[in-house]
């Protein structure tokens, strides 16, 4: 995995020590492990989601929950996930500034992904809400579960916008934006598994293709 | 520089400094193991004592002294206390201290997480004990089966706390797990490549992927328990769709690998203590490092065996039955490597090999009462019986207080620099092993004879008082026992024999250094060519050029995970206190969660939040490398 080996090209002229480079990966590591027990939190929820449901007749079936809120949501993070990307490939050519503007528009969509999620709540707890039934409390613990990742990467975003950068031979400001990079796509990457399996999936269900 | 310079500046460079900031901020992992297992032994002797009281309420029949909530408070907080804040910290306090010495590391990959986790331990068992003290602790149970544990029948916030102190302790654990996992992949000495590891070291790294996996089944269950106890959602509840095998479904997912991972570093303890006190290398080495990972990766697949009574498909059953039988056979196969090591060993007979060599015959006696209820009829007739009690106290006594107490008579002269004494430690021994046998042995006879667990009192006439007798006779004599060690160890920091570098003539690096271990462990970082590097003509201090001393700061080699082949340098933080006040605001974040004082609770999370960039921050400090 890329992520796991200590990257082979040379970025930061910094001075070695006592013959060996500074390690700076170990950080990646734990964020790559953090990831994947939240992940494996995510699976125990879906998992939660598909008992209740194997349990009973009736699952989000009269009224399963409408796609476009979802999907604009959807668009908006993996297009943020994009504009993160280009961020981080400028902080690797050593352009401080263009990262730090990528970093803010990705920042902004996040900000915007919330504000459609508030309108999908405020639009969905009419006909649903996590004391209905079992159905609602998963949907809406999943969801929450997950707007709460999404508040904490941004947190991390907005941190890793804010930290001053020294010069390079003392701290490398890659690491950081690498890490929430890393934090962000995942947080991504689960709302697509949150709109294929809560959203899409029951809609199948009722009006097939 | 000669050497004497050397060694006095890199004191200066990691030596936490001796003042009341110093004690709180200190993040030398020699200090955080300690702290670990003094502050594990305390959660022993709490549930030790609860589980006395048990016993006096159990000796005769009818008895009245304990009411029946009193009882199910004292199960609970028993059985939670030892499986979540004993026996895994234990093993936790054993490998943070021992595991960098072992690896020649300086410190753990992350010093301040390692700070951060033993904080929210001790706190999160704080968290746990404001219930009781409350006089509403948790009753139902260590494993708190819903619906019991509704807040329809159960409304005190006992199980509020059960869960929240459960949520924010898997916090702790995962973060050590991760710790664990850097440490141990990225910072092994050169040349201690994957096969030349401690067995130690793959047991440690097995159960921390396994806790990196299992953890979270268990937050979502003590989420959801929440969410249904105090928010009013339906996970749990019937009425509205809920399931309540659905918390069983969650919480043995996570605890059934909890087993493995409260078991195998304890099996990793006795495959570093049995060959050293048998005089030869372990035999089977790649067979037991297979069976460990195996045992871990397996432990996923068997958690139904704790729910055969639910009603289940056949199918599932006898998959999961297979399941169960199959594990066996990988402990089987660490069972067999140490017998052979003693039989082709030539035995020295220390205080810490009796604990070892008592372990392995707890564990035959535990595992083969295991197997057996692993037979689907067979748990019909026992399952919630005393037998099961019997397996359990079995297996964990066996399987993680002996070997940790043969880790105490091997270890500690490392640690405190003092020989515990051998006659003493023997005398433990021979009464703790009667106790434990005398106390629970009869349990299988009762548990076959019908006597259910978790009741309060029985009936007279049903011929289960001399048992239960016995068994009371028992526990307080293992008591006893735990007693005499704990005398040892204290009357041994004072007056114990010195113990010098390497009392026990043993193979692995951390008996390379001092007793007690300087700050920074070792002048020079070793290089290790063997599995047993202090029998095979160990060359540590064979740094002629001194291109291993790395005093230029608090840094430590990093090496690849597979040939642990050396490639970079890692710069180790300072003493920082943000740790501590960062898992005090958790505790206050939590605390305020259980009494549904959400804006105390928003106000606490603020404060993580601050703390956080304030640990996080980078400041100015490339000066101190050139």
């Amino acid at each position: 995995m890329a992520t796991m080996t200590q990257t082979e090209e040379p970025r930061f002229p910094r001075q070695p020590v006592s013959g060996y480079p500074l390690d700076d990966n170990r950080g990646t590591w734990a964020v790559a492990l953090i990831i994947a027990t939240e992940a494996t939190l995510f699976v125990c929820l879906f998992a939660s989601y598909f008992y209740l449901a194997s349990n009973k007749n009736r699952w989000a079936v009269d009224k399963p929950p409408k796609l476009h809120y979802a999907l604009i949501m959807l668009i908006i993070l993996l297009a943020s996930s994009v504009v993160l990307h280009m961020g981080e490939r400028q902080v690797k050519r050593q352009r401080y500034t263009a990262a730090r503007i990528w970093l803010g528009l990705t920042i902004l969509m996040g900000f915007g992904f919330l504000a459609v999620s508030a309108l999908e709540y405020l639009d969905h707890w009419k006909t649903l809400t996590p004391y209905s039934d079992s159905y609602g409390s998963i949907f809406y613990t999943i969801v929450t579960f997950h707007a709460a990742h999404v508040i904490v990467g941004l947190l991390i975003l907005i941190y890793t916008l804010l930290i001053p950068r020294y010069s390079p031979a003392l701290r490398s400001p890659y690491r950081p934006y690498h890490v929430a990079t890393l934090y962000w796509h995942f947080v991504d990457i689960v709302w697509v598994f949150v709109v294929a399996l809560l959203y899409v999936m029951p809609n199948l269900r009722v009006y097939g293709f | 520089m000669s050497t004497t310079a050397v060694a006095e500046r890199l004191k200066n460079i990691w030596e936490t400094p001796k003042t009341p900031w110093g004690w709180f901020a200190t993040v030398d992992h020699k200090e955080i193991g300690q702290r670990y297992l003094f502050t594990a032994m305390i959660f022993l002797i709490v549930g030790g004592v609860e589980a006395l009281i048990m016993r006096i309420q159990l000796t005769r029949p009818d008895q009245m002294m304990l009411s029946p909530e009193m009882y199910n408070q004292l199960f609970s907080m028993h059985g939670i206390t030892m499986i979540f804040w004993y026996a895994q910290p234990i093993l936790s306090g054993f490998a943070i201290y021992v595991i960098p010495l072992m690896i020649g590391a300086r410190d753990m990959a992350f010093p301040r997480l390692n700070a951060f986790t033993y904080w929210v331990f001790v706190l999160s068992g704080i968290l746990l004990y404001v219930s009781p003290c409350l006089g509403q602790a948790p009753h139902g149970g260590w494993f708190s089966y819903m619906p019991y544990t509704s807040y329809r029948f159960s409304p005190s916030y006992g199980l509020d706390f059960y869960a929240l102190s459960l949520i924010m302790f898997t916090i702790s654990m995962t973060g050590g797990a991760i710790n664990f996992i850097v440490t141990i992949l990225r910072l092994r000495a050169p040349g201690m490549s994957l096969n030349r590891m401690p067995l130690f070291l793959y047991s440690t790294l097995t159960i921390s992927w396994v806790s990196v996996f299992a953890m979270p089944s268990l937050t979502a269950a003590c989420v959801f328990m929440e969410l249904d106890r105090r928010w009013g959602t339906h996970f749990y509840g019937i009425a509205n769709g809920g399931n309540p095998v659905l918390w069983q479904q969650l919480f043995w997912f996570f605890a059934h690998p909890w087993v493995y991972i409260i078991f195998l570093p304890a099996t990793g303890m006795l495959s570093m203590i049995i060959p050293v006190f048998s005089r030869r290398p372990i035999v089977g080495y790649a067979w037991v490092a297979t069976a460990t990972v195996l045992t871990g990766a397996i432990g996923f697949s068997v958690w139904l065996h704790h729910m055969f009574t639910v009603g289940m498909s056949d199918m599932a059953m006898s998959f999961f039955s297979a399941g169960s039988m199959m594990i066996s056979i990988f402990t089987t196969i660490q069972v067999f490597a140490w017998v052979a090591t003693i039989w082709k060993g030539r035995l020295v007979m220390t205080a810490s090999m009796y604990y070892a060599l008592g372990s392995v015959a707890l564990l035959v006696i535990g595992g083969l009462n295991g197997t057996f209820t692993g037979i689907i009829p067979v748990d019909w007739q026992a399952h919630n019986s005393y037998y099961v009690v019997a397996h359990i106290h079995y297996v964990l006594i066996g399987g993680n207080v002996f070997p940790v107490f043969a880790a105490f008579y091997y270890w500690l002269p490392k640690m405190t620099g003092r020989m515990l004494n051998e006659t003493l430690g023997k005398w433990s021994f021979w009464v703790m092993f009667t106790g434990l046998n005398v106390g629970f042995f009869p349990m299988h006879i009762v548990g076959l004879m019908g006597m259910p667990r978790r009741i309060f009192t029985y009936a007279p006439g049903l011929s289960l008082g001399p048992l239960n007798m016995v068994e009371t006779i028992g526990a307080f004599v293992l008591g006893i026992g735990i007693l005499l060690t704990l005398i040892n160890i204290a009357h041994s920091l004072r007056h114990g024999r010195l113990a010098g570098r390497n009392p026990w003539n043993a193979d692995t690096l951390e008996w390379a250094t001092d007793s007690p271990p300087e700050p920074y462990a070792r002048v020079h970082l070793p290089t290790v060519t063997t599995r047993h590097p202090l029998w095979d003509d160990f060359d540590e201090e064979d740094d002629p050029d001194d291109s291993r001393v790395f005093a230029e700061g608090r840094l430590t080699l990093v090496s690849r995970w597979t040939d642990a082949e050396p490639f970079a340098i890692a710069k180790m933080p300072k003493e920082t206190i943000s740790p501590l006040l960062l898992a005090l605001a958790m505790f206050g974040f939590f605390l305020a969660l259980a009494f549904q004082h959400m804006w105390l609770a928003l106000a606490a999370f603020i404060v993580m939040l601050l703390l956080s960039c304030y640990w996080m921050w980078p400041r100015e400090q490339g000066e101190e490398i050139a």
